[in-house]
């Protein structure tokens, strides 16, 4: 999307006098719909739709072999896949730049043991462990795509059901596993520590969240912070252009202040959740 | 993982011997409590001091820019190519293009890395080219490239950070314009301290969660910046962990105070090389 | 180990109890996204596709522009997790590429290409979940998505499979299970109102003899499924145009 001065130049206007092009203020959020359980042989999944940014989360299981140095945790994988759908320009390998900048400020946010517990994946120590894949599929792009996959892949985990583990049998280096075959026994993952990402864009003197893509092309910097119960999990920069220390202080503050206040409305939702009748993109 | 078929490698269940070393009972909880107990780090640092650097250019004769970098035991070696016409694009873009690779040779680490870039690696080549993108002056290199290597030779902790400071060395000595010289700190958070230029132990020590009842403080991390230091721009800001807010400020103050310390060497590197290239 | 299931059972149930000649739930939207210029969402049974449209718009590569006709580009990607064993790679493989092909082949028999000369139109096609019959509920998705971006046709294409069940009975819309089991799949893309067939392709085998009455099963498939289609397209004009009123002219 190209933008002329013109346009430019009103954006900035608008964000000056905390009146956004679409009657927004600085720190307000577009609507946001969430839908659990789309995809019905996952363990898990969701689908958010932020305005008009769609993603797609499916979290799917198996069984590995944990790390040599890591004997006690399971893993957590990301994958993201920007399908063409969103704009041409995904069309085969396109989206792979943008895809490995997702999966890898996912990877970042979810290292720390306060934000995602790896040791309740693991089965046996050292020999087996689950493992999750996370699956993100980006099937529209209209800005402010890293919150939106970050609260998908939040609901997408708390939504996933881990099966039991009945009997594990060890026959030398042979080791079985009885998974436990009633579709109601299992446990479920606590995201209540997952993190809940925030991108702050500087336009003009002022800091402004969930940016459009019309604002995303006017920001001079921008700032994705993941934050976790109040605890900052990830903070990078982001796109070009670069912010003085105190602009970075104060966009690390507006970051935080929205991301406790998404997480509280957010965890209020999922668990407010009704499982509905399949209604997925038929709405 | 793509597999290698011109090398002989290892067979793929092997595992570096430390593994068994560490069950010894040397472990980041013990590290901490010693670096703790004693208030002076393992290598007779205090908290706020950074490693001796050494800096020099011109290291690699075939390539128009390059730098080698000496953080501690840090190794790192940057060259800086032409530019060039950007690849695979048929159309005319009126800005440049930086193209970065930053790869850990596969002897540098303590667990031996292959020649193809994993995730890890990508992700810091991607954090490299966002630091040094704010400082060259892409509108003067219309539809062209440049290309910039990093290689990292012994990582003891603060690798990127010493990849990006070579790195604007090596652009300043190969005539690209720029606006500022970068440079780049890593800080290394646990408990509440501040282990500034940490190394290679104690970036895995701030990794890691310690047991909670000793050490109450959830705080670890790992925080990486790269300023302009006469623009006071930061032009890159990487921390991954887990901080509060006020620790992640006194973290960001320190690596800012930081940064203008590595500007005198950076100048006298830069200075050296422009009297070398006058004298006859 | 199971014993070897039968495609049709005695009393003329399938394994999931529909009867030889039903077709699958269809249930569809057209304008789901915002962004492409043309979208829909088809689900046939569990099978759930997502297509877009892009175009007509100026070719990218200037080498494949033509004078006298618009070129087709599509794409055919299934989701790591459409599948029950996770894919590694959405895309790129031998059978992606040839189903996007044989999409654009079905394609290019209907839209009217020479409107647009010197252009581009991309199709792209996105597999939620694959249950057997992905093929025909992409290129049903891909009409659907063409009307809703407005580009002219000559008239609906879709796709069907049929299948043989007791080497006697054929069988309409095979899900991936009777797929696997080993039943012959013949897979067929007709334009309905004219009988002509677009595109047929077939798996496994059976007798010659039976080839006619398989082929119109799996004709009168595409039919049915045409007028499914249709009514979800009027239905889509009908809310879209209902606020300004044209839509009372069609009755």
């Amino acid at each position: 999307m190209s933008l002329c001065d013109a346009e430019k130049t009103f954006i900035l206007h608008g964000v000056k006098e905390n009146f956004r092009v679409d009657g927004r203020d600085r720190e307000g959020y577009r609507p946001i719909e969430l839908e659990t359980n789309i995809v019905q042989h996952a363990f898990g999944s969701a689908r958010l739709r932020l305005a008009n940014t769609d993603v797609l989360v499916a979290v799917k299981l198996e069984i590995d072999v944990p790390f040599p140095e890591r004997p006690f945790e399971g893993k957590l994988e990301f994958f993201v896949d920007c399908s063409a759908n969103a704009t041409p320009d995904f069309e085969g390998r396109g989206g792979e730049t943008l895809a490995a900048e997702l999966a890898n400020i996912l990877t970042s946010a979810y290292r720390s043991p306060q934000t995602f517990n790896l040791k309740k994946l693991c089965i046996l120590k050292g020999r087996k462990c689950w493992k999750i894949c996370v699956d993100i599929l980006i099937l529209e792009c209209g800005g402010n795509l890293f919150d939106a996959v970050s609260l998908a892949v939040k609901a997408a985990l708390h939504n996933s059901q881990i099966p039991l583990i009945k009997s594990i049998n060890i026959d030398g280096d042979n080791i079985e596993l009885n998974v436990s075959d009633s579709v109601f026994d299992c446990e479920k993952l606590d995201v209540a520590n997952a993190p809940v990402m925030v991108t702050v864009c500087k336009i003009g003197d002022q800091c402004i969240v969930d940016p459009s893509l019309a604002e995303e092309q006017c920001s001079v910097g921008s700032v994705v912070v993941a934050i976790s119960q109040e605890y900052f999990s990830t903070v990078t920069s982001i796109g070009k252009g670069s912010l003085h220390p105190r602009t970075m202080c104060n966009s690390l503050e507006l970051g935080q202040k929205v991301g406790i206040r998404l997480n509280k409305a957010f965890m209020e939702t999922l668990h407010n959740i009704q499982p509905d009748e399949d209604v997925g993109f038929l709405k | 993982m793509p597999i290698d078929h011109k090398r002989i490698n290892g067979p793929e269940e092997s595992v570096p011997y430390e593994l068994f070393a560490r069950l010894s009972g040397i472990t980041s909880e013990k590290t901490f409590e010693e670096t703790q107990s004693a208030n002076i780090r393992t290598d007779g640092r205090k908290f706020d001091e950074q490693r001796k650097i050494f800096l020099k250019n011109g290291v690699v004769s075939q390539a128009k820019g390059s730098a080698y970098m000496e953080m501690g035991q840090t190794k790192v070696m940057v060259s800086v190519f032409d530019p060039r016409e950007i690849p695979n694009r048929s159309d005319y873009s009126l800005k440049g293009e930086i193209y970065c690779e930053f790869k850990f040779a596969p002897f540098s680490c303590p667990k031996r890395r292959l020649h193809q870039q994993d995730n890890e690696e990508k992700q810091y080549s991607s954090i490299m080219k966002k630091a040094l993108e704010s400082t060259v002056c892409l509108h003067e290199l219309p539809n062209f490239q440049v290309d910039i290597y990093a290689l990292v030779l012994h990582n003891d902790g603060s690798a990127l950070s010493a990849a990006i400071n070579a790195a604007g060395v090596a652009l300043a000595e190969a005539g690209v314009p720029i606006y500022d010289i970068v440079a780049s700190v890593t800080v290394g958070v646990q408990q509440g301290i501040n282990f500034l230029d940490p190394t290679l132990s104690e970036e895995q020590m701030c990794q890691t969660q310690l047991t909670t009842e000793k050490f109450p403080n959830p705080n670890h991390a790992v925080v990486i910046i790269s300023k302009l230091p006469m623009q006071q721009q930061l032009c890159q800001f990487h921390q991954t962990g887990y901080m509060s807010l006020d620790q992640l400020k006194s973290a960001l103050e320190l690596l800012t105070k930081t940064c203008e310390t590595i500007v005198p060497l950076v100048q006298k590197c830069l200075l050296s090389l422009v009297t070398n290239s006058i004298k006859p | 180990m199971s014993r070897k299931k039968e495609l049709l059972s005695k009393v003329g149930l399938r394994l999931d109890g529909r009867r030889a000649d039903e077709l699958r739930r269809i249930r569809c939207k057209l304008g789901v996204f915002t962004q492409p210029d043309g979208s829909a969402y088809i689900e046939q049974g569990l099978t759930k596709v997502l297509a877009a449209v892009y175009g007509p718009h100026q070719v990218r590569s200037k080498q494949k522009a033509q004078h006298d006709t618009c070129i087709i580009n599509t794409q055919f990607s299934m989701a790591v997790f459409s599948t029950n064993e996770r894919k590694k790679r959405p895309r790129g493989d031998r059978k992606s590429t040839e189903l996007s092909m044989h999409l654009q082949q079905a394609l290019l028999a209907v839209i009217k290409t020479e409107l647009y000369p010197w252009s581009q139109i991309d199709v792209y096609v996105e597999v939620l979940h694959a249950d057997g019959g992905i093929y025909p509920a992409c290129v049903n998705a891909a009409t659907l998505a063409i009307i809703d971006a407005g580009i002219p046709i000559k008239e609906y294409v879709c796709a069907c499979t049929a299948s043989l069940g007791n080497n006697d009975v054929p069988m309409l819309d095979v899900s991936h299970q009777e797929e696997v089991i080993g039943g012959p799949t013949l897979t067929v893309a007709a334009l309905p109102m004219s009988g002509k067939i677009v595109l047929m392709e077939m798996s496994q085998r059976f007798h010659l003899d039976h080839l006619p009455k398989v082929l119109d099963k799996a004709l009168e498939g595409c039919k049915d499924i045409k007028a499914i289609l249709d009514e979800a397209v009027k239905k889509h004009i009908q809310d879209i145009g209902s606020s300004t009123g044209w839509a009372n002219t069609t009755s």
